[in-house]
């Protein structure tokens, strides 16, 4: 019994290691530039301090339409990407059909192409229709990658639910879509929580694409993020700043589908 | 089992979906007029005139005249909404955030002046030039492109604009002769390509305190036998960074080092070198802006046709002057620079000798001025001036005079023929307003940028002087001409600039020898330009390579490529700071 609370020990020391970046990323944030580059407040807990990089943040439109660019092409791709991986998935659970195993396996095969293959057809593509430069061209362009992924995901755990509870359903009397509705998708919502995850985590992060696809109008936060760099050097302050800010979505996505993460990882497959 | 709360995930997923519709939409039609019937442009001109752009170098009823001519220009295009993008530099950041909204009340043009990193900026170029779709209306880009811009294509030459389809939309008191930058962005065909917006400069940075005190002039005269000052040659740079690295080691008690690089394996890296390094110690021809037949970046033109980089095509990419400004890059970085320096990048290293531990920098941007003039630095005294001096770069002991001394940049107004031109017409407006007279002075002591021979002669410039470190001096003398960007034998920059680094880096880590770093790098560009040969896609001053020959056959012609030198370390020369400086107040390049 001795063993178990050295082993958390260690545990925390683990977690707090791997937390260091991430105080020395909110340590720069708060810090002015000048002394970063001095070198100053490299000891633990000393230094200047500021909060005038997140208010350069919270005040220059630049910076804050840049978060909401790209929280709007998450938000459309990822609910994009759900609901139509929903029925898709469910499909591929439920039913068999000619060439259902290759359709499916075709499906992932699509995130094994690099996202620059796509590159210069999606700009094209895109400016001819005239959806270049808007939220949704970017959310359509990640779509490629999150639907696939999505449907994967919850294939496995729309299997892992028995097909006993759609027979009973439709026994009972009720409706393919009430039954959908009303009684599957609730039993895995842990599914389409971590599936959203899976699809906010992707799109969130992905510089390429979101790149290449927008100009000045709908330019995503990891684009705004490079304008720290210049040619009279880079300004840490702020792009510390703005990294605490973006990790910020991400922690609170992970914490709504914390417990169902693990399953995620493993495509639904954990039971 | 159904658990509870069923139902509650669809009602999530269309909050969603409202949620997004609202974010999704965003305005990207540009051109709609908005309502502009109202706005008294004429007060609008005077209120800027009088609460922002002041100095200037022109009297206030000429200024008026200028933005009133601009708002007549501007008519047809009043309520326009257009997009332009540079890199971020304290001018641009001037421009964006101040000038879009003088010009908007001015005009009634909205403009959305994009601040993204260089790199980004070159990729949005070549996007719009590829697929001929228009991305931004405009562009500041690096004059570095000028041989790329004229020989592809893509880009609208500003003297066929002004003088045709442009021509309602040219400031008339926009007067080019003004600009300092304009031999760099005109074109082997001798068109003007792009319009100067900020210029900058890599020059010599030293601690002028330092070089003052007796005790280390003493010391110094002791050991090397001349005068401690502004070296003239690498030997005495050379000489200098062992003095404070090796034997005055430290000052006022703190570790001091006599030179500052950088070193890692980055895409800055290149920078190094293509921002005129080999210029510097002689590799070129004789030539300003540029060397002919042969430039800084070892490339040989035949007429203004690239014909090769190797010495076997009568290039100097890897002939004995390009290695021997490599091996000095290296040696220097090992030897005489703070331990961390070789792990360093352009932007980490950059702001460095700010810190009070530098003694002197070979390759220092004047961009980094601003940070370095700053109150409570250990390298600003008490009064606000500095303690330390900007002066001409050193050369190496293959430079000969006529050649180019190092490198200057000026970031361009560049307009693409994909580009509407109704957009491309609103552009052009906004470019030259940001470059008028009627602002320009104010813009540059702003961003210290300078790019009128107008504004560096002015009264407000000669004040500020003092506080700059000889910046305002050096611009204001003739020697500044031999400081340019990279020239019209470079056919396309970003493929051959991206070959230098990693060639570079290779030598740093000691994987290859210095000769065979410049071997490989002056082979690959000999590619590229094979390439772009063979594709035939630009025109009569495309690469048509030299046929290979007997690098001796080539080394034993006059000129570059040069033959080794058989002293590569002349003796050490240098002049006092003061009596640079007193030439160049008088006119003289010293």
């Amino acid at each position: 019994m001795s063993a178990l609370p050295r082993a958390r020990w260690l545990l925390w020391l683990y977690g707090l290691y791997l937390a260091l970046p991430i105080y020395w990323l909110v340590r720069l944030a708060l810090q002015p530039n000048a002394a970063i580059l001095a070198g100053e407040g490299a000891a633990f807990g000393e230094g200047a301090f500021t909060v005038a990089n997140f208010t350069e943040i919270f005040t220059n439109p630049v910076w804050y339409e840049g978060f909401l660019n790209s929280l709007s092409y998450v938000a459309i791709n990822t609910i994009i990407s759900v609901s139509v991986a929903l029925p898709a998935a469910y499909a591929f659970s439920r039913y068999r059909f000619t060439g259902d195993r290759h359709l499916f396996f075709w499906l992932l095969s699509n995130r094994m192409a690099p996202p620059a293959v796509f590159l210069l057809p999606f700009f094209q593509l895109y400016s001819a229709v005239g959806l270049f430069d808007t939220p949704l061209a970017v959310a359509l362009a990640h779509c490629l990658f999150t639907v696939p992924l999505s449907v994967w995901i919850l294939e496995g755990f729309m299997s892992a639910v028995p097909r006993s509870l759609d027979e009973m359903a439709r026994i009972d009397g009720h409706s393919l879509p009430y039954f959908f509705f009303r009684i599957f998708l609730p039993v895995i919502r842990g599914g389409i929580g971590v599936t959203v995850f899976f699809c906010f985590m992707f799109s969130w992060v992905e510089l390429l694409l979101a790149r290449t696809l927008t100009g000045s109008e709908a330019k995503p936060i990891v684009v705004v993020m490079t304008r720290t760099v210049s040619a009279s050097g880079i300004d840490w302050g702020v792009l510390a700043a703005a990294g605490v800010l973006t990790i910020l979505p991400g922690i609170a996505v992970v914490w709504f589908v914390r417990r169902h993460l693990v399953k995620g990882f493993a495509l639904g497959r954990v039971s | 089992m159904v658990t509870t709360g069923g139902g509650r995930w669809p009602a999530v997923l269309v909050a969603g979906v409202l949620l997004a519709g609202c974010g999704g939409e965003t305005d990207t039609t540009g051109g709609e007029p908005t309502s502009t019937a109202t706005v008294d442009y004429v007060a609008n001109a005077a209120r800027w005139v009088d609460e922002e752009f002041s100095p200037s170098t022109l009297p206030r009823a000429a200024q008026l005249e200028e933005l009133a001519w601009f708002t007549a220009a501007a008519e047809p295009f009043r309520g326009m909404r257009i997009n332009v993008v540079s890199e971020t530099l304290t001018t641009h950041e001037y421009e964006s955030t101040v000038l879009t909204r003088a010009f908007e009340e001015i005009t009634g043009i909205r403009v959305t002046h994009d601040l993204i990193q260089e790199g980004d900026v070159i990729e949005k170029l070549q996007t719009q030039m590829q697929s001929g779709q228009n991305v931004y209306d405009a562009y500041v880009n690096d004059s570095d492109l000028i041989g790329t811009h004229s020989r592809y294509g893509y880009v609208v030459p500003l003297s066929d604009f002004m003088a045709g389809e442009g021509a309602d939309v040219t400031l008339p008191t926009l007067d080019l002769d003004d600009f300092i930058g304009r031999s760099f962005t005109t074109g082997p065909d001798g068109k003007l390509y792009q319009l100067p917006d900020q210029q900058f400069a890599n020059l010599y940075w030293f601690r002028y305190d330092w070089f003052q005190r007796d005790d280390l002039k003493a010391a110094f005269r002791e050991r090397y036998g001349y005068e401690l000052g502004v070296p003239v040659n690498w030997s005495a740079y050379e000489d200098i960074a062992d003095f404070f690295t090796n034997h005055v080691k430290t000052i006022d008690g703190e570790r001091v080092y006599g030179h500052m690089d950088y070193g890692k394996k980055d895409p800055s890296l290149g920078w190094r070198f293509t921002d005129a390094w080999l210029s510097m110690a002689g590799a070129g021809d004789p030539g300003i802006p540029n060397g002919l037949p042969v430039d800084e970046w070892g490339i040989r033109v035949e007429g203004c046709r690239p014909a090769g980089a190797t010495v076997a095509r009568g290039g100097a990419a890897n002939g004995p002057a390009a290695v021997y400004a490599l091996r000095k890059y290296m040696d220097w970085l090992k030897v005489y620079a703070p331990p961390e320096a070789s792990g360093m990048t352009f932007s980490e290293a950059g702001p460095v000798p700010a810190q009070g531990h530098i003694a002197q920098q070979v390759f220092w941007y004047t961009t980094f001025t601003a940070d370095m003039i700053e109150p409570g630095l250990p390298v600003v005294n008490a009064d606000g001036t500095p303690k330390w001096r900007m002066a001409p770069s050193p050369h190496g002991p293959y430079w000969s005079p006529g050649m180019k001394l190092g490198y200057q940049d000026t970031g361009s107004w560049t307009f693409l023929k994909s580009t509407p031109l109704d957009r491309r017409k609103a552009a052009w407006l906004y470019a030259q307003f940001v470059v008028s007279k009627t602002v320009s002075l104010k813009k540059t002591l702003v961003g210290l940028t300078p790019i009128r021979d107008s504004d560096l002669r002015s009264e407000a410039m000669t004040e500020a002087a003092p506080r700059l470190g000889g910046l305002v001096e050096f611009y204001r003398s003739p020697a500044r001409t031999a400081w340019t960007p990279t020239g019209t034998n470079v056919p396309d920059y970003p493929k051959l600039a991206q070959l230098w680094w990693p060639n570079v880096a290779d030598a740093v880590s000691g994987a290859v020898t210095p000769q065979a770093a410049m071997d490989a790098l002056a082979e690959q560009q000999d590619r590229v330009l094979e390439r772009l040969e063979r594709a035939g896609i630009q025109g009569e001053c495309g690469p048509k390579l030299n046929p290979p020959e007997d690098p001796a056959v080539w080394l034993a012609r006059p000129g570059a490529p040069k033959p080794k030198l058989a002293n590569e370390k002349p003796p050490g020369e240098t002049v006092p700071y003061d009596d640079l400086i007193q030439a160049w107040r008088e006119g003289r390049a010293f």
